[in-house]
């Protein structure tokens, strides 16, 4: 068991070294990464953004009933909403969502690709699989989870400034001073970086798995469920990592 | 030319391949038959390096493939044009972009000469006006045919087809043949063709290796096969009524 781990995870470090090779010609990579951008971030806006929406709106709703005292702001309320939606939903929780949207994606494509023996015609063409398969992914989902990132804090903004005018439980004018109140940019870019290791951790992880699944369709249904699970697990870790390293 | 010596393959203490030594010449066809599960595509794969033996080795000219280098094993792989069993075609990519695609990675042509020489194989192999499909849209015949096309679209110097007729009709099995003959004559190939298939192993097999169980049971050629004393052969072939009656008939 304790082998098998260590053994795993020196394959993935063998696995990233074979992905990083240079590629065998720029011109493939960039419309791979293209296409790539289109299924994994593009597809991934709509459900980000509902997600988002609705969050903001019940964040307002929670911190509101929560801030019952009468010594404290309601302004409190917009400033609280804006640094739970920054700090850790924005990235953490969105990043959970597309562990599970992306991560299957990716760990089944490719994995059908494996036991189908797609992945050994292009090796055996002299092509790298996982330079032509997963780089594309990995980098466009690294370089531009941020956008989603920032996205989803904009759209929890409106998701909570709806609620907000639609309910009346502080006044707009209250949540809009409370989001502009110690606005912090280091807390962006806190949350961007933390997005772009998470989406590295799933695009990764989950072209690992799906690049060694063995054992028919069986085994791309395994492989995508363990990319899921081990990519969450990773997500939490790395996000406690990287808080206490960036934020203390 | 490709040269093995002794090789051993097994899986989970399950021996395949036991003690294979044999050689495949440039510009004749070089069959591998045997029944089915005889260990004939664990033999092909070993051959083109996608599995390795636990023993033995194999040399492509007087290079060692096991000694080979990633940047050697890549101008290798250049070379050879592969067929596999269950064709392998791209889901991702159209019928053309298919056998574009080894050219687009390894060749500077414009792509109108793309399109020009995909289009010239996918000729050869009898695929037409298909060049927009997708794979799941194909037959499975035509799946092994554009599966052909794109193996011998960089023509290659080695040639692998893992049963390159099965599932197809006799008369495009025939024109399958030929094409895979005339090809390794042009272009002096080193053609290695797993099959089950009678005719073709009578039509086209300049030498053949006969696998039984994992073990290289007889080589020889088209011609003295048919007069061959190893029992377990001539069951194989006796179970094709044609190569029966010859055979029957030779006595
Ligand atoms: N990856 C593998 N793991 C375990 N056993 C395997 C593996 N690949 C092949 N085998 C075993 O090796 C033996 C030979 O299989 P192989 O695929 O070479 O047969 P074959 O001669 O190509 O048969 P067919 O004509 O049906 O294609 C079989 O008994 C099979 O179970
Ligand atoms: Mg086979």
């Amino acid at each position: 068991m304790i082998k098998d781990f260590f053994e795993s995870v020196g394959r993935y470090f063998l696995f990233l070294k074979q992905v990083f090779r240079k590629p065998e010609k720029w011109g493939i990579f960039w419309k791979q990464a293209v296409l790539e951008t289109d299924k994994l971030i593009l597809s991934s806006i709509i459900i980000t953004g509902v997600i988002s929406v609705f969050i903001g709106g019940v964040l307002v709703i929670q911190t509101a009933s929560n801030l019952e005292n009468p010594i404290i702001d309601k302004m409190y309320v917009g400033y609280m909403v804006r640094e739970s939606l920054v700090l850790e939903f924005c990235s953490t929780m969105i990043a959970l969502i597309l562990a599970g949207k992306m991560g299957s994606n990716i760990a089944s494509e490719i994995g059908s690709m494996r036991i189908t023996e797609q992945i050994d015609a292009m090796e055996m063409m002299g092509v790298n699989p996982a330079g032509f398969l997963v780089l594309p992914k990995v980098v466009s989902a690294t370089v531009l989870s941020p956008v989603l990132m920032l996205m989803s804090f904009a759209l929890g903004l409106v998701g909570g400034y709806a609620v907000v005018s639609a309910t009346g439980i502080i006044t707009t004018a209250q949540y809009l001073t409370g989001l502009k109140f110690c606005y912090n940019g280091f807390y962006v870019f806190y949350s961007c970086f933390k997005m772009s290791l998470f989406c590295f951790l799933i695009s990764s992880i989950s072209a690992f798995n799906g690049y060694y699944a063995k054992g028919g369709s069986l085994g791309v249904g395994y492989s995508s469920t363990r990319s899921i699970i081990v990519s969450s697990i990773l997500i939490l870790m790395f996000d406690l990592i990287v808080t206490q390293l960036m934020l203390y | 030319m490709i040269r093995v010596e002794h090789i051993y393959k097994g899986f989970d203490g399950v021996t395949v391949l036991k003690d294979i030594t044999t050689d495949y010449e440039a510009g004749k066809c070089n069959m591998i038959i045997g029944r089915s599960g005889s260990g004939k595509t664990v033999l092909l794969k070993n051959l083109i390096g996608l599995l390795e033996p636990d023993r033995g080795e194999i040399f492509y000219g007087d290079q060692k493939l096991s000694a080979m280098t990633y940047d050697e094993k890549k101008a290798l792989r250049q070379k050879i044009g592969i067929l596999f069993q269950g064709s392998a075609l791209f889901d991702f990519a159209t019928v053309i972009e298919n056998v574009m695609f080894p050219m687009d990675f390894f060749t500077d042509w414009t792509r109108a000469q793309k399109i020009e020489r995909a289009r010239f194989c996918l000729n050869r192999v009898n695929v037409i006006n298909s060049d927009s499909k997708y794979p799941n849209e194909l037959s499975g015949g035509m799946q092994k045919r554009v599966g052909i096309a794109r193996a011998i679209a960089l023509n290659p110097s080695y040639l692998f087809c893992d049963e390159p007729n099965s599932g197809l009709d006799p008369y495009t099995s025939i024109l399958i043949d030929q094409l895979i003959s005339e090809l390794t004559r042009e272009y002096g190939m080193t053609t290695v063709v797993n099959t089950h298939d009678m005719n073709s192993i009578l039509e086209i097999g300049d030498k053949i290796n006969f696998i039984h169980q994992g073990t290289l049971l007889w080589q020889g050629d088209k011609t003295s096969i048919l007069s061959t004393d190893c029992h377990e052969l001539r069951d194989f072939l006796c179970a094709n009524t044609l190569a029966r009656n010859i055979i029957e008939g030779k006595r």
